[in-house]
């Protein structure tokens, strides 16, 4: 492993160069380093386990209001000069974007430091190859043959600076444990699903993970069709995950917002949700990663997107906050160019005081939900969202866990849902996005008229 | 910077190592892929990138799988990236089946996509002067609030080596783009795409598929009719015949048949992330999967189709395979591990999302080939049905059974006729149920090959191009307008 200061050093080099040399009038330089390293398991035995390196260097150069971009994973000096030449040539041949007002001069000193842990950094094949072995010991002694899943660590790194004075480092590292057991794998039953996720490979209980699917899925034999219709739901913490994650990519973008497609249009300072919900962006939460600075170098900004059910504010990049003039980049900018920026990368839902059990005890006929699959929107200004339910699905009669159902489709408006939220969950947890490099801190919640349109067949 | 004639020297040197090794197999995979990106938006270019990455990965077997991938070309560079994937291979042979992998024809060989206009080559000014001429032909009402429309193409250069003796050189090149409006009154909100959403159609062809697209031709009336969608009446409830448009038809087939083809979902190795499949190994050969109809091949060597190469990413020739012939299912995609494991024939679908992530089973082209129905008949002999077009929504289980898709736009059709435009789209089902229910499929004069630029699978997260022809069908008895309104 290179230290982060040496790291540091290289990347100041490569920029002072490219800044020195470049004829634009504004340049960008970002660089990302990445090292992954994964186990995957399937019918308990590794068949797939990887390490990756890979650095990209990109250069956003700037005449007037002419963009232009390009990228590269070789720092050597001259596949770096070639760069230069390379994005400034494009830029002189764009045309002029009236709407682009220059990149961030945002110089403010900040804390850089992200939740960098060294033995995740340093975790090794065999560390978790062991883990993962006792995971597989652990699902036999309870009669499970069959874990599925994956252990993921990794160590990123983020530079940006510009021709204003902006420079930026920090590294992160994150470990994430999957477990989906598959109790009965011939009659196709038993699927159980256990996560968790931590800047910290030592916070893991790869156990816990382990019971958690296993439980799940013992609990999840022969399970049977319910009729369609609307039920109230009791939504774990990473099925609110993905209700979280598409609400974010459906409305709360300035983006969304200036292109008329968000739900959170002409509605801002009106109640749209139940008062005791507040979704909100902060990366300095105590129980949330991240890089503190986004990729344009930006600070990013605490957002409070729902606050007591309001529809309150959006975040913004440098281009969304340009085009209205009065406002400021809030530290929400995906790589650039990009057409999914701003993104709120560090999402929280507000917790309330019931316990998930509290919220079964207190549901007469109902549905309890482990988590959901193939989320997409149906109509965004509408935050009408379709998926399946996956892993676990349980009928709750009585206060109580009556029996498993076969997974259920939903659609659903998600505003009217969180307008009706019943009860949210005294503790949260984090999970990745997947795709992006964005955390969703979520509570489970209880909904009352969740619509189910569809079911399938285990 | 070009590796070019060192790219044969890389990869020897790694397998050179390799060999003094003591292990089972071992590939070396070096790729170079260049790509160029124009996004214009409401008369301005949004985005231009040009992007270039290159690396190489190292697959080896020593009592299990290892894989490690790098861009350091040094000799240092290859042999710790070597000891990586030795070590990783010795942590996976802790829990490690025995690994067999089905015997191939080994090639030493070479493989270029046919092309005529390298769209590399064709001035940066010239694309811009058409995209912007696109842009504003799309200009026509104040309702619509996003005009986009884009150019993308890919070029890759492959050495492939193995210790088994394989030495297979390839350059593929992939062209696209597509235009769109999103329309917004304020109240409501629609998207119109040609000639498909998400970015618009792909091939294995040069600069000429991008012409052949003809955006300028299609700016106006793709934006009339996003216009026209805000009016339109909502899409009906209930249960009736439909027609998929090629556009959606290739969504369709990707989604219920492309994937739960896959061999490693069958046999449970993308359970936790992607899923499983209903198509189980004991379903191989007697399972009616759809009408009698129903053929879809994974064809890898469909001309100029967006998952057509010379060579898999391990090694095996490109080939055509039957998935599903006169409805019942007969074949899988599948890896030389996964054919050794379930005696099914290797189908040359080992695919890696570039140097540095390791092969899986991706789809190529997989296509429903031809009937023998016009869709001009397919509409007259249809009492009342929806033609769904345009990719909007899409979401299917994690066993492939249950879907629902949204599509841009619907076009109602009572007593044979096409009367009105409707809006909000979609439709559900179970598969097996859906194929069974395709009563038409019309023929090779309307066939295309569409290209899917972005199919998501494995961990990390791998994107991969893929292919899939078909001529519009009918199907019977659909459930459609799900969802409060």
């Amino acid at each position: 492993m290179v230290g982060s200061k040496t790291l540091r050093k290289r990347f100041d080099e490569v920029a002072d160069k490219i800044l020195n040399e470049a004829k634009a009038d504004e340049i960008e330089v970002r660089i990302i380093q990445s090292d992954t390293a994964l186990t995957r398991y399937a019918n308990s035995r590794i068949h797939q386990n990887i390490g990756q390196k890979d650095t990209h260097l990109s250069i956003r150069a700037v005449f007037g209001k002419k963009v232009g971009s390009a990228t590269t994973n070789s720092l050597e000096d001259k596949d770096v000069k070639n760069l230069l030449a390379k994005a400034e040539t494009i830029a002189k041949n764009q045309r002029k974007d009236p709407e682009f007002y220059g990149l961030p001069a945002v110089k403010d000193k900040i804390d850089e430091k992200s939740a960098f842990v060294k033995e995740t950094a340093e975790y090794s094949p065999d560390q978790r190859a062991e883990k993962v072995k006792e995971i597989i010991e652990m699902a036999r002694s309870e009669g499970v043959d069959r874990v599925y899943g994956a252990f993921q660590t990794d160590m990123k790194s983020l530079f940006v600076a510009n021709s204003h004075g902006v420079r930026r480092f920090s590294t992160l590292t994150t470990a994430n444990l999957t477990t989906n057991a598959i109790v009965d794998w011939d009659d196709d039953q038993g699927f159980g699903w256990g996560e968790s996720f931590s800047a910290d490979v030592s916070e893991i209980d790869h156990i816990e993970v382990g019971k958690t699917a296993v439980e799940k899925g013992l609990n999840n034999i022969e399970p049977e069709k319910i009729e369609l219709g609307e039920y109230d739901v009791v939504l774990e913490p990473l099925a609110v995950k993905s209700i979280l994650m598409y609400l974010d990519m459906m409305g709360f973008s300035a983006k969304s917002v200036q292109e008329e497609r968000s739900f959170m249009n002409g509605r801002f300072g009106e109640q749209i949700m139940d008062e005791r919900v507040d979704i909100y962006d902060d990366v300095s939460e105590k129980d949330m990663v991240g890089f503190p600075f986004d990729y344009e170098g930006v600070p990013k900004q605490r957002v409070d997107l729902i606050k007591s059910g309001v529809a309150n504010e959006v975040v913004y990049d440098s281009y969304t906050a340009g085009r209205e003039g009065d406002k400021e980049s809030t530290g929400h900018a995906l790589p650039m160019p990009n057409p999914m920026s701003p993104l709120a990368m560090n999402l929280l839902m507000g917790t309330g005081d019931f316990s998930k059990d509290e919220m079964i005890e207190e549901t007469e006929k109902g549905i309890l939900v482990t988590r959901f699959n193939y989320c997409r929107p149906i109509h965004p200004m509408k935050g009408i969202l379709t998926g399946l339910t996956r892993d676990g699905t349980w009928l709750i009669e009585d206060g109580e866990i009556k029996k498993p159902v076969k997974n259920l489709r939903f659609t659903q408006n998600l505003i009217e849902a969180l307008d009706n939220v019943e009860a949210i969950g005294e503790e949260r947890r984090l999970f990745p996005m997947g795709y992006y490099p964005a955390y969703f801190a979520a509570p489970a919640v209880k909904i009352p008229d969740f619509r189910f349109t569809g079911t399938t067949e285990f | 910077m070009y590796l070019g004639a060192n790219m044969r020297d890389i990869v020897e040197l790694g397998i050179g190592l390799l060999e003094k090794e003591g292990i089972e197999y071992g590939d070396v995979r070096l790729s170079q892929t260049e790509n160029e990106v124009i996004n214009v938006k409401n008369g301005a270019v949004e985005s231009i990138k040009s992007g270039e990455s290159k690396g190489y990965g190292i697959r080896v077997i020593k009592g299990g799988w290892g894989f490690a991938s790098s861009s350091d070309f040094s000799e240092r560079g290859m042999k710790e990236t070597i000891k990586r994937a030795l070590k990783i291979a010795g942590a996976s042979s802790k829990i490690s089946d025995n690994i067999d992998l089905e015997n191939v024809e080994i090639y030493q060989e070479s493989y270029t996509t046919p092309y005529k206009k390298d769209p590399f080559k064709i001035p940066l000014e010239e694309k811009l002067d058409y995209l912007m001429d696109v842009d504003e032909r799309m200009e026509i009402d104040d309702r619509i609030k996003v005009r986009k429309c884009n150019f993308n193409a890919w070029k890759t250069i492959k050495e492939f080596a193995s210790t088994e003796g394989a030495r297979i050189e390839q350059e593929l090149i992939m062209t696209g783009g597509g235009l769109g409006v999103n329309v917004s009154d304020g109240e409501d909100t629609q998207k119109r795409s040609y000639p498909n959403s998400f970015g618009g159609d792909y091939n294995s062809r040069g600069y000429e598929f991008f012409e052949d697209l003809d955006l300028l031709g299609n700016a106006e009336d793709t934006a009339e009719e996003g216009v026209d969608l805000l009016e339109a009446e909502q899409c009906p409830e209930g249960e009736m015949d439909i027609i998929l448009n090629t556009n959606q038809l290739a969504l369709q087939v990707h989604e219920s048949c492309g994937h739960p083809t896959e061999l490693d979902r069958a046999l449970g190795t993308e359970a936790s992330y992607a899923g499983t499949s209903f198509l189980t190994p004991d379903k191989l050969g007697d399972f009616r999967y759809g009408s009698d109809i129903v053929n879809i091949v994974s064809d890898a060597t469909a001309e100029g189709g967006l998952g057509t190469f010379g060579y898999d990413d391990e090694g095996v020739k490109a080939k055509k395979v039957d998935l599903i012939r006169n409805g019942i299912f007969v074949g899988y995609q599948a890896s030389r591990e996964g054919a050794a494991k379930v005696g099914v024939e290797v189908s040359g679908n080992m695919r890696a999302d570039g140097w540095k992530n390791l092969p899986i089973v991706r789809m190529t082209n997989i296509n429903l080939e031809p009937g023998d129905w016009s869709k001009d008949e397919i509409v007259e002999e249809t009492e009342k049905g929806i033609i769904f077009d345009g990719i909007k929504s899409w979401s299917i289980d994690d066993k492939r059974l249950n879907f629902q898709f949204g599509t841009e736009a619907g076009y109602l059709i009572e007593n044979g006729e096409i009367t009105k435009l409707i809006k909000n789209p979609t439709y559900t089902g179970l598969t097996p149920e859906f194929w069974n229910n395709c009563d038409a499929i019309a023929g090779e004069e309307e066939w295309r090959l569409h290209g899917v630029p972005n199919c998501g699978k494995g961990e990390p997260p791998q994107t991969m191009q893929v292919g899939h022809g078909c001529a519009p069908a009918r199907f019977t008895d659909i459930r459609v307008g799900v969802g409060k309104w």
